[in-house]
């Protein structure tokens, strides 16, 4: 289920955006599932039907959300990749930290190794899956 | 859609709108905000067809709305100060607007009356105040017009009744496609409500923008240089603001923010955060921009 902080610098329709890849990634929104319509997250969620509809555009235009006149909105074929294509460019911040970790001296192994712990964990978390 | 064109309104010599021009487009939910005197009730009576414009136009789908019926059973309005028929309880007032909009919904009017937990045959001369806004609120949620405008209804509203409310609003817009104006002085109470927001102050309109934008269009990026340096550093960035402490500067930019972070970070920082603005800070920075001190008009 979608958590929106309202009182968030974040903008709404970004939360929205977030939460919704989040499911998709997580897999609690399946590929080709049809995603609840934007009156019914509105009532749930208490947010302006136009903030959402807002958000819904902007997925459909990331191709992670294939919109189908009439019969709703559905999650893409190749939700998954889309979204991961999306992430490519977060390495950068990666690089920056691992330059301020450099900076601050820390040993180069021990970043390493944080890194190779998290996809570890995130592997053993997919197969119990 | 409702359209403002070249609107000035005038009590005696007091100018209360000077030459307002806006647009409202269908479905939108159109916050208006402004200190006490800014014009907000005025710009309401003029587009629920209280107030005759005078210089300029106000149209309704493409039609005046002064002294047209056909375009104001349209339009419903809650203003500021209520008023009932004396002695009167709410099946009487639903009556009342039964007879004036043919929209009128006597099974929402049940639906309301039941959700709210409001006697529909108690005299409302006996509710409490925050009890008569609701009575009015559920009167012209009722009513189900396509235009519904609320004069700081909300401010009156206990945080359950203004989610009902909201919801009532929002399930509107869905359907039907409603057009909402609320008006307020707090600005966080039209943040999470919503679409549109407009700033009046002394008559005018001094900005006006897409909540959303608005929140991402600015930004604050704190940043720091082992060398020394000053505000010229950031040439070709849109700063807002600009404050520097020793060898930490605090900028309000506008712009992309990737494109901005991209460009201070080739500039190898020391340190470099990115923060997003509260409403309240976009408002005050956009404020100055166009020359108004904040504190002036809030």
């Amino acid at each position: 289920m979608l958590v929106i902080d309202k009182f968030s610098r974040k903008p709404i329709y970004e939360q929205i955006i977030e939460g919704i890849e989040r499911e998709i990634l997580t897999g609690i929104l399946a590929e080709r599932e049809q995603l609840p319509s934007i009156r019914e997250l509105s009532l749930k969620l208490s947010i302006n039907p136009n903030t959402i509809q807002k958000a819904f555009i902007e997925l459909d235009r990331a191709g992670v959300i294939v919109t189908s006149q009439g019969r709703g909105c559905f999650v893409a074929a190749d939700a998954r990749m889309r979204i991961r294509e999306k992430f490519i460019p977060k390495i950068a911040e990666i690089a920056a930290l691992a330059a301020e970790l450099a900076g601050a001296g820390v040993d180069e192994d021990a970043v390493l190794d944080a890194v190779r712990e998290a996809y570890a964990n995130h592997e053993r978390k997919e197969t119990k899956l | 859609m409702i359209s403002a064109k070249n609107v000035t309104m005038k009590f005696d010599d007091f100018v209360a709108l000077n030459q307002l021009n806006c647009d409202i487009p269908d479905s939108c939910i159109y916050g208006l905000v402004g200190s006490n005197g800014a014009g907000k009730s005025t710009f309401l009576r003029l587009i629920s067809g209280v107030y005759r414009p005078y210089e300029g136009t106000i149209t309704a789908d493409g039609e005046p709305v002064w002294e047209n019926p056909k375009v104001k059973s349209r339009i419903m309005y809650v203003p500021d100060e209520l008023y009932f028929l004396p002695q009167s309880d709410m099946n009487t007032m639903a009556r009342l607007y039964a007879a004036v909009y043919d929209s009128f919904s006597t099974e929402r009017f049940r639906e309301l009356t039941a959700t709210f937990g409001l006697k529909p045959d108690a005299n409302i001369g006996t509710f409490s105040k925050g009890m008569k806004r609701q009575a009015a609120t559920i009167l012209a949620l009722s009513v189900m017009p396509k235009y519904l405008f609320f004069d700081e209804t909300f401010d009156g509203l206990d945080p359950v009744m203004r989610n009902l409310v909201k919801q009532v609003i929002y399930s509107d817009v869905c359907e039907r496609g409603t057009t909402t104006i609320i008006t307020s002085h707090s600005l966080r109470e039209l943040e999470d409500t919503c679409d549109q927001l407009a700033l009046l102050h002394k008559g005018g309109i001094v900005f006006e923008s897409d909540i959303q934008n608005l929140k991402t269009a600015l930004f604050k990026v704190q940043v720091a240089f082992a060398d020394t340096f000053g505000k010229e550093r950031f040439e070709g960035i849109e700063t807002l603001s600009y404050a520097q402490t020793g060898s930490v500067a605090t900028l309000i930019v506008r712009g992309d923010r990737d494109t901005v972070t991209g460009q201070i970070r080739a500039m190898q920082p020391l340190l470099l955060d990115v923060l997003p603005l509260n409403l309240e800070e976009v408002f005050i920075y956009e404020m100055e921009a166009l020359g108004y001190a904040f504190k002036d008009i809030m």
